[in-house]
């Protein structure tokens, strides 16, 4: 590995196709993020964004192609074993559940217990603390740790979804549609905390319709059009209606 | 003012976000009316026999509150309860106490693990599920008891372990008929809601009740935590089938009808939401006694025939349900 291993991307997808039956939903995607990069994904509703993440996090298997994390050739055959290389997503939805509070959320699945012999109950106290100090470290101020999620707005809860996968050790960051449902000043807040979870070295993926959001929070541009790959740009190369155009296929590569 | 304010800032925050609030304001409402307007309403006596009425149907409500509070129900409490009552019986009379609570509540167990995987192997909707598992467990009831009521004569310690009368309560006060039975039951709860908030099984009960997606993709087991709710429902109603033969020493086919729903409206009015991810097994409790409340209430004024009384309890899940739900939109 040369130069902290800077080059070498968080993640590399190779030809990756994926059939279902007789559809196909991707025919030979290659796509990448580095390390302190943000890699936007962009394509219009079934272009195959959705189909080329699912098969990153192990819920679908490729029918051919390849996928290196960290330089090496890996086999993601299931959710949990996305998670344990480090692969985090953040669903627009799905990533908290509204009415436990923000503590017990950012913990889910990893709770702190305490134990005498086979006995074990949950460390309340010390997940309340040590969550608030987290978000405080990454910047997000909360009023109390032990409010529901439910009672957050959109923004807020998904600043916490990221913080709590830059806490955990995280190396890759995937945000689907982290701002289509957000308020400009939210929008913006979930955007600054994109930035600093790159500024950290975590290597992003931002899945969106929204050019403008987009273009502003990433460093790469992938586009893919009916399961093809229409091609990856740098910020340099194509400007904002570039890519809207690119998307819509109103202009060939 | 504002003192006046400030200090009732720390019991306004506990109305409001505290899950048995609701419940225990309006148990204590009734509690109040009724004693105020029903003479020998607030007796010794007609405490412990609203405590003594709540017993069986609290005891099934304890695994049934956490199975909603998992996002699912359970139809099926009533035969596991009859099958509890029944092997508990009939294995006492063949002079195994101990196999007889073994047996009573490892086969209902089971007959919750196959509600379980019916639900998470089909994903047919639990209500459709255990809607059938009720009829199914009632025939195969049915089956296993030749179709005949048991009863006995015989007496046992392990009656009087599970529902035997608190003689040193009632010697020392006038009209306190408690029962063993009610320990048990309030023991349950406890454990249960310990377990529910204190332990990571039962964050995860929360999780997969009140957001399934968002709980799996943080690595928990929701399947695994549905079929394990389902256990305990079935283990709570075979439970329930113990301490009912221990009182009565007669179980009948038909024992448990009509429990599935007692236990869901004790559920609801004890704040549990019908939609899972919110709940306390210790509200269930307090929706049980509040139900027993109205119907010893209604009974000793009068007004309305006793036969009657389903009316009202209809009136009080409708009145609690908006109660509650209102307390809970207040934050």
């Amino acid at each position: 590995m040369s130069d902290n291993g800077k080059d070498i991307p968080v993640v590399r997808m190779e030809n990756i196709v994926k059939r279902f039956g007789t559809i196909t939903a991707l025919n030979g995607v290659d796509f990448s993020v580095h390390r302190g990069q943000v890699a936007g994904l962009l394509g219009d509703n079934g272009a195959g964004k959705s189909t080329l993440i699912k098969v990153l996090t192990g819920v679908h298997t490729p029918t051919s192609g390849q996928i290196y994390f960290e330089g090496e050739l890996v086999d993601i055959p299931s959710p949990q074993v996305a998670r344990a290389m480090g692969i985090e997503t953040c669903y627009q939805d799905l990533a908290l559940v509204n009415q436990m509070s923000i503590a017990r959320n950012f913990y889910l699945g990893r709770e702190l217990v305490r134990r005498i012999g086979p006995v074990r109950w949950l460390n309340v106290r010390g997940m309340s603390q040590k969550a608030r100090d987290a978000l405080r470290d990454i910047g997000i101020h909360i009023r109390s740790p032990n409010e529901k999620v439910g009672k957050l707005s959109g923004g807020e809860r998904q600043s916490i979804a990221i913080g709590r996968a830059r806490y955990f050790g995280a190396k890759l960051l995937i945000l689907d549609e982290p701002t289509s449902a957000l308020s400009v000043g939210e929008t913006r807040k979930v955007l600054a905390y994109t930035q600093a979870a790159k500024e950290r070295g975590l290597g992003v993926i931002f899945i969106t319709h929204n050019v403008s959001h987009v273009y502003q929070a990433a460093d790469t541009f992938t586009i893919i059009r009916h399961g093809e790959l229409v091609g990856t740009y740098t910020k340099d190369e194509v400007t904002e209606m570039d890519i809207a155009d690119l998307i819509t296929g109103e202009r060939e590569r | 003012m504002a003192t006046i304010a400030a200090r009732l800032q720390p019991a306004r925050r506990w109305i409001i976000e505290s899950p048995i609030s609701g419940p225990l304001i309006t148990l204590v409402v009734v509690l109040i009316l009724f004693s105020l307007f029903v003479p020998n309403f607030l007796t010794v006596r007609s405490m412990s026999g609203i405590v003594n009425a709540a017993t069986l149907t609290g005891t099934i409500t304890v695994g049934v509150t956490l199975l909603m509070i998992a996002g699912e129900f359970d139809l099926s409490v009533g035969p596991m309860m009859a099958m509890g009552a029944f092997l508990f019986g009939l294995t006492v009379e063949g002079g195994n106490p101990v196999l007889a609570l073994l047996l009573a509540l490892l086969v209902p167990a089971l007959m919750g693990a196959i509600n379980g995987f019916i639900v998470i192997r089909t994903r047919i909707p639990s209500f459709i599920t255990t809607l059938s598992t009720l009829f199914i467990y009632r025939g195969i009831v049915w089956l296993f008891s030749g179709g005949q009521m048991f009863q006995t004569i015989q007496e046992a310690v392990i009656y009087d372990v599970f529902n035997g009368r608190l003689d040193f309560l009632a010697d020392a006060i006038q009209g306190a008929n408690f029962r063993t039975a009610a320990l048990w039951w309030i023991g349950l709860v406890l454990v249960m809601q310990y377990l529910l908030v204190r332990t990571k099984f039962g964050n995860h009960v929360f999780a997969t009740g009140g957001g399934i997606g968002a709980a799996a993709a943080q690595g928990v087991n929701v399947r695994r935590i549905k079929v394990i709710c389902f256990i305990l429902s079935g283990v709570a109603a075979g439970f329930a089938g113990v301490l009912l033969f221990s009182q009565f020493k007669t179980v009948r086919i038909a024992t448990g009808a009509g429990e599935e729903l007692k236990a869901i409206a004790s559920a609801v009015v004890g704040g549990t939401l019908l939609t899972g991810g919110s709940g306390s097994i210790v509200g269930a409790l307090l929706g049980v006694l509040i139900i027993s409340m109205l119907r010893t209430g209604v009974v000793l004024t009068n007004l309305i025939p006793a036969d009657n009384f389903e009316a009202i309890v209809g009136v009080t899940i409708v009145a609690a349900a908006i109660f509650n739900h209102w307390v809970r939109e207040q934050s």
